[in-house]
């Protein structure tokens, strides 16, 4: 036992394992040069402004450092139980902090970073990758037929046609669960235990109107950004009227925590 | 769309997708071939038996729903990189309403597929330069001052998004939205825990009532 609580650690910290880590890094920096390239390329054949690729560029780069600092919190709250590197891995491609947490709990029932031996170790790590492949493998064997049999001839008809409008409900959807995800949490959320990176079973429900103001918050910044842009013509804001709206918004949080409400 | 450059992204895409897998199974191999122990079958395949009651009509909703708005060479990357909701779709959403493209267009494919590569490039850029300066910035991020900010940041994003989307559509908002406040009143833990089975009811709710106004051309 004492071997295994010994080995676990040292399995957890690898060396290799950070290499590993570097290596799915650079595999993702490549892939996704690879195809943005191609993309520019694409761009020129179209005659597309260059402007127009700038502001994809900066606009999304601008947009994800806030929710990529979020996943990072994800690496550190796991590694509590699964050291640093697997979460790295983890959160790096295809993963999710709620989803490899739960992955954890239901590979190795009762585990804490305690007790993990290596085979536990090992069963999460399997786990964790073999049960979120099915999108992938959807997007693989499924997208090219579903796309030239449904997508094609919802976006191609000619003059007046409801495809667009299907996306846009979409969106719209999208937007108004997320809005009901803050919302309903005035009425209750469970919130499950979490020490050490791990769930500890416990569940208690909860209730806050935090989320909530911090959407509204984030609706009115960026309802001020917007006329800013439009009709101020304050144009370099337009890349980052999201970012700013949202840190308005995660601010907020934070001053709220700060007067006691969370 | 140019069929020649598609054809050739999904051969690409598909190329990408298979390393991707190879690349996902990296970590827990190496650690069964250094060791020397295998994972606990029995374990394994429970654990990915439950689990994947979830996420294989999760896999294929998400496909579904998310490949037509990201285009053909984005789809691939996005389902490899992961974070479709709560990053890569939003983002998208964000570069094309920015630049003014419409789903379906060559020029939507060239945005999109730019947009998701450089959300996937600063993601894993941030997680290794916080591996790097992890013990410099742990106490800072794991502080309870900032950890509000950090836990609501999904609400922050979609709020921020929400105002792009709702403006100009207030005729369809209405409905998903009074949907989810009864279902919030009603049984709120289902509307924040299950997430994407609300997504699909919003999105029904919504179509619904564009289908009828589209129908009496009101919209």
């Amino acid at each position: 036992m004492i071997f295994n609580a010994l080995a676990v650690n040292e399995v957890k910290s690898a060396w290799w394992l950070y290499v590993i880590g570097a290596f799915v890094t650079i595999f993702i920096i490549s892939g996704s040069l690879f195809f943005a390239y191609k993309a520019y390329k694409q761009s020129k054949e179209l005659g597309m402004d260059k402007e127009n690729i700038k502001k994809a560029v900066i606009s999304s780069v601008s947009f994800s450092i806030l929710p990529s600092i979020g996943i990072f919190i994800g690496v550190i709250t796991m590694s509590g139980f699964l050291g640093i590197a697997l979460p790295w891995i983890r959160l790096s491609v295809l993963g999710a902090l709620h989803y490899e947490l739960m992955a954890a709990d239901l590979a190795v029932e009762g585990v804490t970073a305690a007790n993990m031996t290596v085979e536990n170790f090992i069963t999460i790590a399997f786990t964790m990758t073999i049960a979120i492949v099915w999108g992938v493998l959807f997007t693989l064997f499924f997208f090219k037929k579903y796309q030239s049999k449904v997508v094609d001839k919802a976006t191609k008809k000619e003059g007046r046609s409801f495809g667009p409008l299907l996306f846009q409900s979409v969106f719209i959807g999208l937007i108004s669960a997320y809005f009901g995800d803050a919302f309903s949490k005035i009425f209750g959320y469970k919130v499950r235990e979490i020490v050490n990176g791990s769930y500890t079973g416990n569940e208690t429900i909860e209730t806050t109107i935090v989320p909530l103001i911090v959407f509204v918050i984030s609706f009115v910044s960026m309802m001020g950004f917007d006329y800013l842009v439009t009709k101020k013509k304050i144009k370099w804001l337009e890349n980052f009227q999201l970012s700013f709206s949202m840190l308005i918004g995660m601010t907020s949080a934070v001053l709220l925590g700060l007067g006691g409400l969370y | 769309m140019n069929n020649t450059y598609r054809e050739l992204m999904h051969k690409y895409g598909r190329i990408f997708g298979v390393l991707g897998l190879l690349v996902m199974f990296l970590a827990p191999t190496m650690m069964w071939i250094v060791t020397g122990v295998s994972p606990n079958w029995a374990q394994l395949g429970a654990g990915v038996v439950a689990l994947s009651v979830i996420y294989l009509p999760g896999g294929l909703i998400e496909m579904m729903t998310y490949s037509p708005l990201l285009g053909t060479s984005a789809t691939y990357l996005a389902f490899v990189t992961g974070n479709l909701i709560n990053l890569k779709v939003p983002c998208v959403m964000n570069a094309t309403e920015i630049c003014g493209t419409k789903i379906g267009t060559q020029e939507n494919e060239v945005v999109s597929t730019i947009s998701v590569a450089f959300s996937s490039i600063t993601t894993v850029i941030i997680l290794s330069l916080g591996i790097l300066l992890l013990i410099p910035l742990r106490p800072l991020l794991e502080s309870p001052v900032l950890a509000p900010a950090f836990t609501w940041v999904i609400s922050a994003l979609f709020g921020a998004l929400g105002y792009k989307y709702f403006k100009g559509n207030w005729k369809l908002v209405i409905a998903p939205i009074v949907v989810v406040i009864i279902f919030s009143i009603v049984m709120p833990t289902f509307v924040n825990g299950q997430v994407i089975i609300m997504i699909l009811i919003c999105a029904i709710a919504t179509l619904v009532v564009s289908k009828v106004l589209f129908d009496k051309k009101i919209i």
